[in-house]
């Protein structure tokens, strides 16, 4: 039972937290992106992009928040790295980005540009805070371009799939360098607000779909783990029931020569087994309650899938759901209750003179 | 007290003119020189010398990452700026690989898929089988006097060469490369250097052109070598084996048909 409720709310904790930095960081309550555009093709990106509609332009910056995405190349000790180059408005608020480096930079691009990286890009390429690198990339047109770029912050950005091998600058930078002014690939915003001409709705679910499959392949691994444990609880108590029958016959023999019909004896032994399983919930929250108190204090470290793409490596705590601890209880209480039934079916069939000498059952 | 010596002035005043006449001297030479050099009718020249409506060139690419060095050699049917054809002859590992450019899209066939993938546009400008040329810079040939405004930068010289060094700029902003730079020997209208540099003034790339040789009526350069600047310690060298130019290709080459064993 522990077993479980406690593996229900692991990954119930899991995407609970999953979802929390995905929308966080980068999905908010959904995506307006370019029709086309596919952040999983590079070679598109700067074929999908056009300017904001004046639609969400409009929008607050609470509300909303314009990104570009663009390809580059960086040369960090003159050896080519290629980036994602992702310009996000400096003023949004919609989105808990570490960008505090480049909200005191002019908005017109010098010399140099300021960029900030998170720490997994910054430990590949090998940068640090106050590092300078070129920076390579196309404008609008198609012209090949190169500043220096400066590191102005390597900060940790919590979701991986907004770290490793992306530049972030301030869209305005991005776009006076690559000669895109007003353009976006996608507007993150915090409500989906209808169709919005010349741009495709994409929701959180939608843009962490990936995460989705992962979490329902998981359940799926959760109920066959279900399955097994309820195999192994329905045996013990099977035997059980099948032993307390065999030990018990006289006494069996002895209700039924004192007028009690199988039935009625019948329904005796399941409530029996009943009540065991309800002792067991007892138990069962007597200790569990503790240890799920003990392991929300300390959760679970996951801090190895920081290499992973998976937007979680904060320690996983529990979320437990009463309505699904209650389903649970009452599909193994009727399960146990049923399976101390079966054995039981056994007391109809016996002989009350046997049964009183033990011998009803060889 | 203290007397100057009026022999030691004249002279002082003698060699002072001498050097004034000397700058004066280098400075309207070198005009006169300028003026003498039509920036624009020398690349024409220069263009006629390297450029032509179609091309057969058998040659080795070495590709020389710093680490290492690899030799591709390949034959390439061109055609203008916009169709192109190659294929791999060596080493085994890459034989029969073709490359087809036809606008600005580029095919590549791999015998051992027996497949063939499109490339899209962007894919032109990334490294050509890591060496320092992109697609675009290999299968493109485009004429300079064409698509950029020349005006004469200086004068110096390369590798024992007085050259002229021109400063190209784009006519369109869609050309890749904003700004190049060009040595070029104005008596024999051939190009020694060539840089290339990003929309913002950065030096991208150099190329050394070495060897020229008589190739029909032309002076033809026998060896390129590429530098991505950008990186550290690569170099392609691009060395010719046998030229043809404006000769005679079937449209065939330039079809996707042909892309296949």
């Amino acid at each position: 039972m522990i077993a479980v409720v406690f593996n229900l709310s692991l990954l119930n904790g899991f995407q609970k937290q999953g979802t929390r930095n995905m929308v966080n960081t980068d999905a908010a309550g959904g995506h307006y992106v370019v029709p086309g555009f596919d952040l999983l093709d590079p070679t598109q990106w700067e074929d999908s992009t056009q300017p904001a509609p004046v639609s969400l332009k409009r929008l607050p910056p609470s509300d909303k928040a314009e990104i570009l995405v663009l390809q580059g190349q960086i040369f960090p000790n003159n050896r080519l790295y290629p980036v994602q180059l992702r310009g996000v408005e400096i003023d949004q608020e919609l989105l808990t980005l570490p960008l505090q480096g480049l909200k005191s930079k002019p908005s017109k691009v010098s010399d140099v540009i300021p960029v900030v990286i998170g720490l997994k890009m910054a430990r590949k390429a090998k940068l640090k805070k106050g590092d300078s690198v070129i920076l390579k990339w196309r404008d609008g047109f198609g012209a090949v371009d190169a500043l220096d770029a400066e590191v102005v912050d390597v900060a940790d950005f919590l979701n991986p799939r907004i770290d490793e091998g992306i530049i972030w600058m301030r869209l305005d930078h991005l776009r006076q360098i690559t000669s895109r002014p007003g353009e976006v690939s996608w507007v993150a915003v915090r409500d989906h607000l209808g169709s919005v001409a010349e741009m495709e709705f994409r929701s959180v679910d939608e843009l962490m779909a990936d995460l989705l499959t992962l979490l329902k392949h998981d359940r799926r691994n959760a109920f066959i783990l279900w399955c097994i444990l309820m195999f192994l609880a329905g045996t013990s108590v099977f035997n059980t029931q099948i032993l307390n029958v065999f030990k018990r016959q006289k006494e069996i023999g002895t209700l039924m020569a004192l007028g009690m019909n199988a039935a009625r004896i019948e329904k005796l032994f399941v409530l029996e087994g009943g009540l065991a399983s309800l002792g067991a919930v007892l138990a069962a929250f007597v200790i569990g309650v503790p240890l799920f108190m003990w392991f929300q204090q300390t959760g679970l470290d996951i801090s190895h899938l920081k290499e992973s793409t998976i937007p979680v490596y904060e320690s996983i705590r529990l979320d437990v759901r009463p309505r699904e601890v209650a389903a649970s209880l009452c599909v193994i209480v009727g399960i146990m209750v049923f399976i101390a039934w079966l054995p039981v079916r056994k007391i109809s069939r016996l002989d009350p003179a046997l049964a009183l000498r033990g011998k009803a059952i060889q | 007290m203290k007397f100057s010596n009026p022999r030691s002035t004249s002279g002082e005043v003698k060699s002072f003119f001498a050097i004034f006449a000397l700058v004066l001297l280098g400075a309207f030479g070198q005009g006169a020189f300028a003026q003498d050099i039509d920036p624009d009718e020398l690349l024409r020249r220069v263009d006629d010398n390297l450029w032509s409506q179609t091309k057969i060139i058998e040659g080795r690419l070495i590709v020389d990452n710093g680490r290492r060095e690899r030799t591709l050699q390949m034959q390439t049917w061109m055609e203008g700026v916009e169709r192109s054809y190659s294929v791999y002859l060596n080493p085994p590992r890459e034989r029969g690989v073709k490359m087809l450019k036809a606008r600005s899209k580029l095919w590549m066939y791999t015998p051992r898929t027996d497949r063939k993938i499109l490339i899209a546009g962007h894919m032109l400008r990334q490294s050509m089988m890591g060496s320092d040329l992109s697609y675009e810079d290999m299968m493109e040939d485009k004429m300079l006097s064409r698509n950029y405004k020349s005006s004469v930068e200086k004068f110096e010289e390369f590798e024992g060469v007085p050259c002229v060094v021109l400063l190209l700029t784009a006519n369109d902003k869609t050309t890749t490369y904003q700004s190049r730079k060009l040595w070029i020997d104005p008596e024999k209208k051939t190009v020694l250097m060539e840089e290339m540099y990003a929309k913002s003034g950065k030096l991208l790339k150099n190329v050394h052109f070495k060897d020229y040789r008589p190739t029909g009526d032309r002076l033809f350069p026998k060896k390129m070598i590429f530098r991505d600047l950008l990186k550290e310690n690569t170099k392609t060298t691009y060395e010719y084996d046998s030229i043809e130019f404006d000769a005679e290709i079937p449209a065939k080459y330039f079809s996707q048909s042909i892309l296949k064993r």
